[in-house]
């Protein structure tokens, strides 16, 4: 199967990007260093093409009940001009996607969801529909998104758009203008810094990419974001939630809501769950002696085998490794002593407290 | 991409290289090698005195993304290790023909040594995995 492009192809590869397969995209790994990219947006900011996620609009009368009934969050504590992340669950609690969506009327919300998920997401939704008067219009193509993160994103970004910055609080966003470019700017991320996502028709992908390029932010390829957002502890579906594994497990038990009267896809399980605690809950991860802690990677208490690692690396921000781990509940304490395997060694690691970093 | 590939040493199609001084061969990877791994955060050293055959995974080298390993160029006794990786490991990335060499053996099989490849021909094999 040919890898598709998104509309900033050339660009990556013309700034010398190693590019990587990533849930059928051709896709920037890094451009120079996954260090100093990282480096980069906790110090100043950097530029990421996420037009590889998807992007939809769902419209019509019912769009908030049909939403209050496939999502987990609640509704009703949204406004217009806020978005919210929440996840779609399966009957059994466990992960579709998780995803974030905007309340741009309250009969028109746009949904950012994951690569790797857009045909599920799409297919999912529109299987639920039901009765509800709502169209779904899959956008994901048509436009290009980016995310312009850091502690130095406000000032850098300010000069260019039209809509004073300032007032846009974390979660909200607003449809203004970037040197005369229409976008969508939302003041949300995956990096544990403040900074924005930004979507836009794709005839205009050169044109923002070069005035955002010319501030001076970086370009960050998927090594930097994976860190960034490793240290934050924002989950990553397919790792920490995933058709297996719940968001009460993931530790997102706060996304969980009762809704009081309002059925919705997954409600019986997830609330038992958020209540009753599950078996496995995730953990940060150290380890305590030197090496790399990577996905899958088997975790110990004593001789008895207690979970797997849902994400590890090396963390540019700690210089240390660190991880996220499925583990079993008895042994999920924090300090709790534990071993890791890596290639039939078991190293000394540890349980620790989460988030390793935020800063927003 | 412009690799360094020096002149007066042997490569292996696996990215490692060798420096041969009669029957001591120093061993580490290569330009491309450390450039395809990335940040380079850890290396795996064997212990001095393990002895392994060629083409045996003698370590592994942790960048920030990926692991890579050091696969024997040589059958070969270990007698040195670099010791200055522990602490910097960048060293691969920024030197990996000088102050990032990996290990020292002393050769058990110089029969083998003919089976390394000139400088030529590994830049053909880096050329023909770069399309």
């Amino acid at each position: 199967m040919e890898l598709k492009k998104t509309p900033f192809y050339g660009i990556h590869v013309k700034l010398g990007a190693k590019m990587v397969p990533f849930s059928g995209f051709s896709m920037p790994v890094q451009y120079q260093s996954i260090m100093e990219e990282h480096e980069a947006v906790r110090r100043n900011a950097g530029i990421f093409d996420i037009s590889h996620m998807g992007e939809f609009l769902l419209v019509g009368e019912d769009v908030f009940d049909f939403l209050q009934y496939v999502m987990i969050n609640d509704l009703n504590l949204l406004e217009v001009s806020k978005g919210q992340y929440s996840c779609m669950c399966y009957d059994n609690g466990t992960v579709v996607d998780d995803l974030v969506y905007y309340e741009e009327t309250p009969t028109r919300f746009r949904m950012i969801v994951n690569a790797g998920n857009v045909d599920k997401d799409f297919k999912w939704l529109n299987e639920h529909i039901g009765k509800f008067d709502v169209k779904i219009t899959n956008l994901s193509t048509k436009r290009c998104r980016l995310a312009f993160q850091g502690p130095k994103s406000d000032e850098l970004l300010q000069d260019l758009v039209d809509a004073d910055l300032s007032k846009i609080e974390r979660f909200y966003f607003s449809h203004t203008t970037l040197k005369g470019v229409p976008i969508f700017i939302a003041r949300t991320g995956y990096t544990g810094e403040r900074g924005f996502e930004i979507s836009f028709e794709n005839q205009y992908a050169k044109k923002v990419w070069d005035y955002l390029y010319n501030t001076g932010a970086t370009p960050a390829g998927l090594g930097a974001r994976n860190t960034l957002r490793l240290e934050a502890c924002y989950s990553l579906y397919g790792h920490e939630i995933s058709d297996e594994i719940t968001p009460v497990e993931a530790g997102l038990f706060w996304l969980v809501k009762p809704k009081k009267g309002i059925d919705y896809i997954g409600k019986e399980v997830l609330l038992k769950q958020k209540q009753e605690g599950t078996d496995r809950i995730l953990v940060g991860l150290n380890l305590l002696e030197k090496g790399v802690i990577r996905d899958n990677y088997s975790i110990f208490f004593n001789e008895e085998k207690i979970g797997f690692v849902t994400s590890g690396s090396y963390s540019p921000t700690l210089k240390k490794t660190i991880g996220l781990g499925l583990v079993s509940k008895e042994h999920s304490e924090v300090d709790t002593e534990i071993k890791i395997e890596i290639r039939n060694k078991r190293l000394k690691g540890k349980i620790v407290e989460i988030p390793f970093y935020r800063n927003v | 991409m412009d690799y360094k590939f020096p002149k007066d040493l042997k490569y292996t199609k696996t990215h490692e290289w060798v420096l041969l001084k009669e029957n001591i061969a120093t061993i580490g990877i290569t330009d491309y090698a450390q450039h395809q791994l990335g940040d380079i955060v850890y290396v795996e050293v064997p212990d001095i005195g393990m002895v392994f055959e060629r083409e045996s995974n003698a370590g592994e080298i942790e960048s920030v993304k990926a692991v890579g390993e050091i696969i024997m160029p040589l059958s070969g006794e270990i007698i040195e290790v670099n010791t200055d990786l522990v602490n910097e490991p960048e060293l691969v990335n920024s030197s990996p023909f000088e102050n990032g060499w990996i290990i020292k053996i002393k050769i058990s099989h110089p029969d083998e040594i003919k089976d390394l490849i000139p400088v030529e021909e590994y830049i053909k094999v880096v050329e023909s995995e770069e399309q």
